[in-house]
């Protein structure tokens, strides 16, 4: 078994997971209508879980156990993709990019489901539903949205541009990508990164938007390896304010 | 009259006409009403009610609003304002008692609900086939009028938004998630240890 590869591609997943689930999760109270407030946090609380169960994975290979390793890791330690740690900014950043970031989610874990890492596939295969919830609730978020009033239309165009370069980052390669591929761990990211623009231009199409070109704009890199912005910084302070304060401490 | 209290100074001042204006609507989103199936062959019943832009966003609240902490099999959701709601019985009477027996195989699918205790939730029933709404409930007394029923809501059912039998995967993991329980985090145990380390 690929040890170092595989624990490479798990921590970046559930890195993505736990970061943008902790994101989300500030939306609590503060979404748009109460019902998508409860829906939009408890998908974050979803991705939080999922992540719980990917650093559970990773504890049997050796890794620190999954609360150790969420809360008090520093933040050069990271694989999650930048785009993940931006702030949520207004509702319309936030749900253009649960829209790219879990579209992409849905697909990488759909090809999860033939690794040949078993506990990933098998992983894989009992998330497919809370996935499908989550794309569709995305898309038909979209559909709306991209089919509103002018002000609606505009706001998620925007969103869509600004996010751009960032979101083509959640496609960084691995430095083990050529392996993973090879041993059937993992499809790679050329392939999730085209089958994501399909599906998402698939949404888009039946809206007022505009998707950028896929290759009209470079991607920002650097997550995956460790580089990360001030968000991610004053994020993980913030998540493990408690643990810091009392690392006894049960929650 | 001068008294210290301005309110009474008041008294005798007459209103003056500012201006008129109409009453402004309310910003408010349309209604729907959410039937959720907890466990696969019980019947759906409603659950409660979300505030949606349309239908397809109704039903995307309404699984997490009503189901993302029990078990679930199917959800379906109809606007507020295309169900019919027949009269509402008393004591010992049934609503059919108000309606004559009617066979009938044709035209168009109405889902029947039932209230069967006052202050109860509905219950679906059946599906009849029926010309309109009222007709149904006479279709419907021949063929689901066995127990006392208070009240009965009518459907039709392309006014239902009927959650697919594939999607029924989306609520396989919800009883293992127990975070979403206040049980989950023995917060009473943990108080009560709190309480008795500092008694």
């Amino acid at each position: 078994m690929n040890t170092p590869a595989i624990k490479e591609l798990l921590y970046k997943i559930g890195d993505d997971q736990l970061i943008l689930g902790h994101r989300n999760s500030e939306w609590t109270g503060l979404g748009p209508i109460l019902e998508e407030d409860i829906a939009f946090c408890s998908m974050a609380q979803d991705k939080i879980g999922q992540s719980l169960a990917i650093f559970s994975i990773l504890h049997e290979l050796g890794e620190p156990d999954p609360d150790t390793n969420a809360f008090l890791r520093d933040a050069k330690l990271f694989k999650n993709c930048q785009y993940v740690e931006m702030p949520i900014g207004e509702f319309d950043f936030s749900i253009v990019r649960h829209f790219l970031f879990d579209n992409a989610e849905a697909i990488r874990f759909k090809h999860l489901t033939d690794s040949s890492f078993i506990p990933l596939a098998n992983l894989s295969k009992k998330i497919k539903g809370e996935l499908k919830y989550h794309t569709m609730h995305a898309n038909t978020w979209i559909k709306r949205l991209g089919n509103g009033s002018k002000e609606s239309i505009d706001r998620v165009q925007k969103a869509l541009n600004d996010s751009w370069t960032m979101a083509l980052g959640m496609f960084e390669v691995s430095p083990y990508e050529a392996e993973l591929i090879q041993e059937k761990i993992f499809v790679g990211e050329k392939v999730i990164m085209q089958e994501w623009y399909e599906s998402i231009s698939a949404t888009i199409e039946g809206t007022e938007l505009s998707l950028p070109d896929l290759y009209s704009s470079k991607p920002m890199l650097g997550g995956r390896q460790g580089l990360h912005t001030e968000s991610l910084i004053k994020l993980l302070d913030e998540m493990s304010e408690v643990i810091r304060l009392d690392p006894e401490a049960e929650w | 009259m001068n008294s210290l209290d301005p309110r009474i100074n008041r008294l005798s001042e007459k209103g003056q006409i500012t201006s008129e204006e109409k009453k402004k609507s309310l910003d408010q989103l349309e209604t729907y009403e959410v039937f959720l199936q907890k466990r696969e062959g019980q019947p759906f019943r409603h659950e409660g009610i979300v505030h949606a832009p349309d239908e397809e966003l109704a039903w995307i609240f309404a699984k997490e609003q009503f189901s993302r902490r029990q078990t679930c099999t199917g959800l379906w959701i109809a606007k507020t304002e295309n169900i019919m709601v027949s009269e509402l019985t008393e004591n010992e009477e049934s609503v059919y008692d108000l309606y004559e027996e009617k066979y009938c195989g044709e035209g168009n699918k109405y889902a029947i609900f039932h209230m069967l205790k006052r202050g109860k939730q509905h219950v679906y029933a059946g599906t009849v086939l029926a010309n309109d709404e009222s007709s149904a409930i006479s279709c419907a007394k021949a063929q689901f009028s066995d127990e006392q029923v208070f009240n009965i809501w009518v459907v039709k059912e392309e006014n239902l938004l009927i959650s697919s039998e594939e999607d029924k995967d989306m609520w396989l993991t919800v009883p293992e998630k127990t975070f979403r329980e206040a049980y989950a985090y023995k917060a009473s145990d943990k108080i009560k240890e709190y309480k008795k380390r500092n008694a």
